[in-house]
């Protein structure tokens, strides 16, 4: 599976997350590729910060967002994607280009689950060779 | 496997996933299913709707064994054999 994961919502990544999950448990290889926005929500003073993180949609209903995601018990987005880089090959791909957009230059500027910095031309090839090929 | 056969069977390993909503209990499922041996007998108890449906195809989809499903009050126990 190919992930080109946009988006840096609070929303969009836990839902990328739980794709993830289910990538997981079907022993998938999963290769994300983090770009623009997303970018931002990888770099480590952001990612495990809620408070840095808005909604994308229905951005008015984030406090009742939170309190359910708590009371269900589901993990923090980086959570899922932790735990399903334990079970399954996942590679993170940091883009380039939105790093530098953030001020991320150096791979140590993104949480330690990210595992390389890399040009768009690495994403079109996953992009190409993958049967599942998912934007979010 | 009807509810009888499976309200008497011998599990070699129960795993609670009661506490956690999509996806938990199927990576919970899916690591547990790891630690038993083929032929072996795995019930996951689990109160979260789409588990219901999920692990039974993951189960399929994995070659292991979809035994069958058991309701409880507020939840319901899944049965698979490992293959």
């Amino acid at each position: 599976m190919c992930l080109a994961l946009f988006s840096g919502s609070l929303d969009k990544l836990t839902a990328a997350g739980v794709i993830l999950s289910g990538a997981a448990a079907d022993d998938m290889e999963v290769d994300i590729y983090v770009l623009l926005q997303a970018a931002r929500a990888f770099k480590k003073e952001i990612a495990t910060n809620r408070d840095e993180l808005k909604l994308a949609e229905n951005t008015h209903l984030r406090k009742e967002f939170i309190e359910s995601l708590d009371k269900l018990n589901v993990k923090q987005w980086h959570e899922f994607f932790k735990e399903a880089k334990e079970l399954t090959n996942v590679k993170i791909h940091i883009c380039g280009l939105a790093g530098k957009i953030w001020g991320g230059e150096k791979l140590e500027d993104f949480i330690d689950l990210a595992d390389d910095i890399v040009g768009i031309g690495e994403y079109i090839t996953a992009a190409e060779e993958a049967d599942i090929h998912l934007f979010i | 496997m009807n509810e009888e056969e499976l309200k008497a069977i011998s599990v070699d390993k129960s795993v609670d996933a009661r506490g956690t909503a999509c996806p938990g209990p199927l990576l919970a499922a899916k690591k547990a299913i790891a630690e038993i041996s083929s032929g072996q007998i795995m019930e996951i108890l689990s109160a979260d709707e789409g588990t219901r449906k999920d692990i039974p195809k993951w189960a399929a989809k994995k070659g292991h064994e979809y035994l069958g499903t058991v309701e409880d009050s507020g939840y319901f126990k899944i049965y698979m054999k490992k293959g």
